[in-house]
């Protein structure tokens, strides 16, 4: 669980994702879900380090302003 | 409440050999093998080669219909396009994922186990302590319906995802270095080698990977690559490839596409604990190198589906009784792809121009004399600093 709220943190583009399931073992604080064939991103668990932003082979995952 | 003895989740190569091992070597055992598709071997994460000698431990590909060709040639492409051909007899086969995939499962239910598709765990408990029945709750998903399964032994075969060593509480997390991006066109109406492999290097065009050619029938090829994030110039893996295809078959039909992530990492420090054993990609056996790990999945699949069927019969599934699955894992691959490792990052200090001049070099060796060990030699000699690395490697 984080400790800190970040700034930013990471987002999936539904419809560009593959689930190929690579971002999964990527994400320290294991915030990435894949169940039922749909990606999931743990917004309250998310650190915002963006490990998966750049191994995405399709660019399906961003970050974005945590509000 | 299901009740079983094995649970093997994921549909692979690893799972299904774990489950038909495991039933085969004690036929008296209630073996599941979950699926999470709808079929198995789809969709297709793969570039689908692999080497003739250890797939023929499983399975003989002569005439079979799920290998679509059998190689015999490697072409090795510099990064400035120079050609290295390496011909070897019984290199390997490009198989039929689908078929291939679908030919294991058929295998593990001959034996006895029962297959289940479109059947999904989410989630996996031990109960344990006093009061319970020491067996794995894992929670199975079917036709949207939640099921919870009992099982003595638990085998996660769940490829890069590895959730169920996560719900072990084993490690099979990943460092971003060592893992590599993977895109995959099936192209059609291309001109290459039918008999070949091409494996092209180069910063511009797979950093940290490869780009391959698999064909898979004449004209027919999966053209992939894979590379690591942290050594590209922005660009995600499938717009690196788009660009490669573009300069290589610019008029090819794209008829199929993949994406997906290889593991080339060493195997995870503990593959097992009460009950639970893991095997495959999902235990990071890929070989680190080529990121090949096919073969190595069905030979931790049979370690893991005998190990099961052992422990069970002793009535210990403990920790300490698995570990035995773990030691004979490494002793057969798991130490090598230590070396393999090594090697790896040997090979990362080196740029483009140490690879184009090692081409043109190579290529001074008549072909017929031109084998991996004395590639491997001749680089040796313009690269020094690569000895201790291959001192290690053989003694």
């Amino acid at each position: 669980m984080r400790h800190v709220t970040p700034d930013t943190i990471a987002v999936v583009d539904r419809a560009v994702c593959d689930r190929c399931g690579l971002c999964l073992p990527l994400c320290p604080p294991e915030a990435i879900h894949l169940e039922s064939n749909v990606l999931t991103v743990e917004r309250e668990t998310c650190t915002g380090c963006e490990k998966c932003i750049g191994p995405c082979p399709v660019g399906a995952l961003e970050m974005v302003a945590y509000a | 409440m299901p009740d079983l003895d094995v649970l093997v989740i994921g549909a692979g190569p690893a799972g299904a050999v774990a489950a038909w091992q495991a039933k085969q070597a004690a036929p008296e055992l209630d073996v599941a093998l979950l699926e999470r598709d709808r079929a198995v071997g789809s969709p297709v994460r793969c570039a689908e080669g692999v080497g003739d000698a250890g797939l023929r431990e499983f399975a003989n590909p002569d005439g079979a219909d799920w290998a679509a060709r059998k190689i015999t040639r490697v072409i090795f492409l510099a990064p400035d396009d120079t050609e290295v051909k390496v011909a070897e007899r019984d290199v390997g086969w490009v198989l039929d994922r689908t078929r291939f995939d679908a030919h294991l499962a058929a295998q593990a239910a001959a034996a006895g186990a029962e297959v289940l598709v479109g059947t999904e765990a989410t989630a996996m408990a031990r109960n344990g302590g006093r009061g319970g029945d020491n067996r794995w709750h894992v929670r199975v998903k079917q036709r949207g319906v939640d099921e919870i399964y009992r099982a003595r032994v638990v085998i996660g075969a769940d490829g890069v995802e590895a959730m169920v060593g996560r719900w072990a509480g084993l490690d099979t997390r990943v460092p971003s270095r060592d893992m590599e991006s993977c895109a995959q066109y099936v192209l059609q109406g291309i001109d290459c080698d039918p008999d070949a492999i091409y494996l092209q290097f180069g910063d511009a065009i797979a950093p940290g990977g490869y780009a391959w050619i698999f064909p898979k029938g004449v004209g027919v090829a999966n053209v992939g690559l894979g590379l690591v994030a942290l050594k590209t110039d922005g660009r995600n893996a499938r717009e690196y490839l788009d660009a490669w295809i573009a300069r290589r078959y610019p008029a090819a039909a794209r008829t199929g596409y993949t994406v997906g992530g290889v593991i080339v990492h060493t195997t995870i420090k503990k593959t097992y604990t009460d009950g639970v054993m893991i095997a495959g990609d999902a235990a990071h056996m890929i070989n680190p190198l080529s990121g090949g790990g096919i073969v190595n999945a069905m030979k931790a699949g049979r370690l893991a589906g005998c190990t099961a069927a052992a422990a069970i019969r002793e009535c210990d599934t403990s920790d300490r009784r698995l570990s035995a699955y773990h030691r004979a894992w490494m002793e057969l691959l798991g130490d090598d792809h230590l070396k393999y490792y090594r090697i790896k990052q040997a090979l990362e200090a080196l740029d483009d121009s140490f690879f184009n001049g090692l081409a043109r070099t190579v290529n001074k060796i008549p072909q017929e004399k031109r084998s991996l060990g004395r590639i491997f030699a001749h680089a040796l000699i313009k690269h020094p600093q690569l000895i201790p690395v291959a001192a290690r490697f053989f003694v």
